[in-house]
């Protein structure tokens, strides 16, 4: 249980520092996301329950973060960050047996996906309201270029992660041999 | 295999909290949004500062590397005088600054309140800043943001202490201008994606005889209710005819990658 408070500093800390983290001027201005990386994390190390708890918490930061009012009309509505980490935590959840089994590079790499993902969903709920959906390479680049630094970051996450869980003698876990 | 009770039991409660999320109105939504961006405010506060800090240590240990590269054979008592000196300068560079700001806001017609940004937008899709101004400082929604150099943006999600600008290089920040030497009006929106250090502007729906040329300032019309007319968005880049309209490409006055400090308008004096 400690684990899981740990996980929610984490995301916390995390979502206040990405505020803080310049865009990469040579990745076409691409933004470096951590809180996915970590939430992905979660979905994996702990029980059902508590992941979609995990999900719910980052979805609401999330949410708290990207939407935007402006003239009296919502862009993004509240809500749309927490179906989107509820699902996709959900399908990281799924294959868990995968990561017991010591495959953590999948994970590795649908935490890159999963977070180009989101960057992409949201540049799909405002295109939709704003019209004219163009995809050019600026606009790829935005959405892959954070799925590509999540996929790097991952497995050094994933190894102080697993490290924070050890030292927080957290039961579940693919070095632990059991995962509920 | 079925699912647990407790996982169907969490499930329904995460349903329920994503449905009373997604139940938000406008209003309710801002409010959530400046509720917690106050409880986030004291770090993104206190994380400004920090970043400053390391800004500021990393630049001193540039230029001390420089130093000590052009000449091995400093005392070290001269190196202490020189990190002084050193020290002096981002003072005298910080009360300069300060000094510019203040001449702006005695100089200007309008009621200015000067803010601080305290962090940037971290999303893809947006660009805002977050400035350490809010309600207690009589900060409302849709006021104009302005430098000395010109237009920055308008308040959009104002908390108790804390209030988030949306820049005029953001889609939604449209405002309508008026070119100088001219009778040409249209309206300035910012561009979905932006690459490089310095954004453009879109200005749309000029007529197609416009023929802007690159150099001619662009300003506010005052049409609209919240920007008041006068202030200076940018001088134009590039001008061509559409199907139906002319358009033309401004580069921002304001450099919006490197602000600092703000006013916030508040009235006329």
């Amino acid at each position: 249980m400690i684990f899981f408070f740990v996980l929610l500093f984490l995301v916390l800390a995390a979502q206040i520092a990405e505020l803080f983290i310049p865009a990469l001027p040579w990745l076409y201005d691409a933004h470096i996301y951590i809180v996915p990386v970590i939430v992905f994390y979660g979905a994996m190390a702990l029980p059902f329950p508590l992941m979609l708890a995990l999900a719910l918490y980052a979805g609401v930061l999330l949410d708290a973060l990207t939407v935007q009012v402006i003239g009296g009309k919502v862009e993004i509505s509240a809500g749309s960050s927490i179906l989107l980490y509820g699902v996709l935590a959900g399908i990281m959840h799924g294959l868990r047996p995968l990561f017991a089994r010591g495959h953590w590079e999948v994970h590795a790499i649908l935490s890159g996906v999963f977070t180009a993902l989101i960057v992409l969903t949201q540049y799909l709920m405002i295109t939709f309201r704003r019209g004219s959906l163009v995809f050019t390479r600026e606009i790829w680049w935005q959405i892959c270029g954070p799925g590509i630094a999540a996929m790097l970051v991952a497995p050094i996450l994933f190894w102080l992660l697993q490290w924070i869980g050890q030292m927080t003698a957290y039961p579940y876990g693919p070095d632990r041999g059991r995962f509920e | 295999m079925g699912m647990s009770r407790t996982n169907i039991i969490a499930l329904l409660i995460f349903g329920a909290v994503l449905g009373y999320f997604l139940s938000f109105g406008p209003s309710t939504t801002q409010k959530f949004k400046a509720g917690i961006y106050q409880l986030l405010a004291p770090f993104l506060t206190g994380g400004s500062g920090l970043k400053k800090q390391i800004t500021s240590v990393r630049t001193g240990l540039k230029s001390l590397d420089q130093l000590e590269h052009e000449n091995t054979a400093l005392q070290v008592e001269n190196t202490e005088l020189r990190a002084t000196n050193r020290g002096l300068r981002d003072v005298e560079h910080e009360v300069n600054r300060l000094r510019h700001a203040l001449n702006y806001r005695e100089r200007s017609v309008f009621k200015l309140m000067a803010a601080e940004i305290v962090a940037r937008d971290s999303s893809s899709w947006w660009r805002t800043v977050t400035i350490n101004r809010g309600k207690r400082d009589g900060i409302e929604t849709d006021m104009p943001v302005v430098t000395d150099e010109g237009l920055v943006g308008k308040t959009t999600t104002v908390s108790e202490g804390i209030s988030i600008v949306l820049l005029i290089s953001d889609e939604n920040c449209r405002v309508a201008a008026s070119v100088e030497g001219s009778r040409e009006q249209g309206i300035v929106s910012g561009q979905r994606v932006t690459t490089g250090l310095t954004p453009l502007l879109d200005l749309n729906f000029l007529s197609k005889q416009a023929d802007l040329k690159p150099g001619q300032k662009v300003y506010t019309s005052g049409v609209g209710g919240v920007f008041p007319s006068g202030l200076l968005i940018g001088p134009v880049k590039a001008f061509r005819v559409r199907e139906l309209d002319g358009q033309a490409q401004l580069t921002p006055a304001v450099d919006l990658s490197h602000l600092e400090d703000v006013f916030v308008v508040t009235g006329r004096r």
